[in-house]
């Protein structure tokens, strides 16, 4: 009986971990299913799960038409450039709160704590006013500055450097090392499972980031990829009601997805790292 | 002498490259929003310094207080989803089953999909005449629903795909909540002689309470939050039907150029954000004391 019993548990349990991952992976997959549908296609009822005739127009549609690949590589170039100059600053900034007495720390580093309570949203108008002042609004520069005030960077890099064994920093400081190069040579190399989490959390937030790159940003040229499939496949845009757009639409957010997938499998462990460390500590 | 004076400079030479950045970006702009908020100020012309007048005006904005509101109701159909998912499934992926780490890539992958193509995705599987859930709504006997322009649809719809999009983010956090739980504890109970749901109810799930107060208060603000999925699948109707906070901000700074009156919406955002982190503080302790 008891037997029986666990075998109706693990049945349940397995028929729940299925419905799980069909609710997670569904939309991804229709989406994909939609992207290779020819127009005639996607309007079909009942809907089908396999392409009759699967098709790569939608896609050479949405690269003629509009300036994905430009979008595309705004997002790319802006992510990575603000990651590289976070990860610098950053790990600086959190080597000195860590290891260093000087008057203030406690102070500075409780004022950088403190905007984890400020809601990024308060920053957009000021922001705006500012590189506007500056002409800078569509640019790149815009897109990039505003990610390298982060907290959390700082947060989890000094968290870390504190755990540094003194006597690593003394022995490289007898031997002659500045503190530039125990940085450097030291610190980070050290840190590199942090410095991963970082660089991640770095660039998906500024990867997927919309608010600001909708408001600093209206010329094509410098449209990132969030923004550019808002404003032409959003509601807003006249896709919604009319089921031949939603071929093309589909076909950019499968562009847009994949390379995010793919990165996610890849490095999954550190993604679990950065939320854990950001969301549990914080 | 002059090595001393070095030394001490290092450290605010290393700090000062991120503190210009952190100053000029985040928190700089943070204060400069407030003295914005107390102007008249259209993006042409001069700021005109105008006390609390923009705050004593949305209080009386029928819009605002829509978008109040709906914000809340957003909140209220998110919120207890998310984290009493999040958790089940955490729970449940970490049980003994074979398969469960796919499960675990599966359920967080939706969260590493920006947030406007998750917009894109929904509105076609909302759509109300070739959409495929209105198709297997079908089979059930239901009528096509006008998911995305029908007001009363419209923010269950973003719901939906909000809780779709993020509760694998909480799964990850409940997760490693439950992972730091030691094993021992669970066997010692075991062997007294607790049944699984003792187990979960006196050992697990007390333990688990400084995680799920950070889920929550986490949970809690990026509800409060809501902007992106609302502006591409709604635009915040149908008539203001899912009009949220911060896309009120926007609509004030950036269509109507109303950059003080948008940032005392900023603001208030703000203010109610506080007022939540010290609510739930206070529940917890109250809860925590009985």
């Amino acid at each position: 009986m008891k037997r029986k019993n666990k075998y109706l548990t693990k049945t349940i349990l397995y028929l729940l971990l299925i419905a799980c991952t069909i609710f997670a992976f569904a939309p991804v997959l229709w989406m994909t299913v939609s992207a290779f549908k020819p127009e005639g296609e996607i309007a079909s009822y009942p809907p089908t799960w396999i392409p009759a005739h699967p098709t790569m127009s939608n896609f050479s549609y949405v690269l003629e038409t509009f300036n994905f690949l430009r979008w595309t590589l705004n997002s790319s170039l802006s992510a990575i450039i603000a990651t590289i100059i976070v990860i610098l600053i950053d790990s600086l900034a959190a080597f000195s709160f860590a290891r260093f007495h000087f008057k203030g720390n406690a102070l500075l580093y409780a004022t950088v704590l403190s905007m984890l309570m400020v809601p990024i949203q308060v920053t957009i108008i000021p922001l705006y006013l500012m590189f506007a002042h500056v002409h800078l609004l569509n640019t790149i520069t815009a897109l990039i500055l505003p990610t390298t005030g982060n907290v959390t960077g700082v947060f989890i890099l000094r968290n870390f450097f504190r755990s540094v064994p003194q006597d690593l920093i003394d022995a490289a400081r007898i031997d002659g090392a500045s503190y530039l190069r125990i940085w450097w040579t030291i610190m980070l190399p050290i840190a590199r499972p942090s410095i991963s989490a970082v660089a991640i959390i770095t660039f998906i937030s500024n990867w997927t980031n919309f608010l600001w790159p909708l408001v600093s940003v209206n010329s094509d040229a410098s449209r990132t990829l969030p923004v550019g499939i808002a404003e032409f496949f959003g509601g807003q845009s006249g896709v919604s009601g009319s089921a031949p757009q939603y071929g093309p639409a589909m076909a950019a957010a499968l562009m847009a997805t994949l390379p995010a997938i793919v990165i996610f499998l890849l490095l999954q462990r550190y993604f679990v790292k950065g939320i854990t460390m950001t969301g549990i500590k914080g | 002498m002059k090595k001393n004076l070095r030394l001490s400079l290092v450290p605010y030479l290393f700090l000062i490259p991120y503190l210009f950045a952190f100053i000029a970006f985040r928190f700089g702009p943070s204060i400069a929003g407030f003295f914005v908020s107390l102007t008249k100020w259209n993006i042409i012309g001069t700021p005109k310094f105008i006390g609390f007048e923009n705050y004593s005006e949305l209080f009386s904005d029928p819009s605002f207080i829509t978008s109040l509101v709906n914000t809340l109701y957003f909140m209220a159909l998110t919120v207890p989803a998310l984290i009493v998912l999040g958790l089940l499934i955490a729970l449940l992926v970490d049980q003994d089953l074979k398969g469960r780490t796919a499960t675990r890539t599966f359920v967080f992958m939706p969260y590493v999909i920006m947030s406007t193509v998750v917009g894109v995705i929904w509105m076609w599987i909302f759509d109300t005449h070739f959409g495929i859930l209105n198709y297997y709504l079908s089979f059930l006997g239901i009528k096509p629903i006008a998911w995305l322009s029908s007001v009363n649809w419209a923010m269950p719809a973003v719901a939906i795909t909000t809780i779709w999009w993020t509760v694998g983010f909480n799964m990850i956090l409940f997760l490693a909540g439950l992972q730091d739980i030691p094993e021992e504890l669970k066997e010692a109970a075991r062997i007294d002689g607790a049944s699984n749901w003792q187990i979960f109810w006196n050992v697990t799930f007390p333990l688990l309470r400084p995680t799920t107060v950070v889920v929550l208060m986490l949970t809690l603000i990026n509800s409060f939050e809501v902007f992106d999925q609302v502006y591409v699948m709604t635009g915040g109707g149908p008539s203001m039907a899912t009009l949220t906070v911060i896309q009120y901000m926007y609509f004030q700074a950036f269509q109507y150029f109303r950059l003080g009156y948008g940032s005392a919406v900023a603001y208030v955002v703000f203010a109610f954000l506080i007022i939540l982190v010290l609510v739930e503080r206070q529940l917890l302790k109250k809860v925590g004391e009985a």
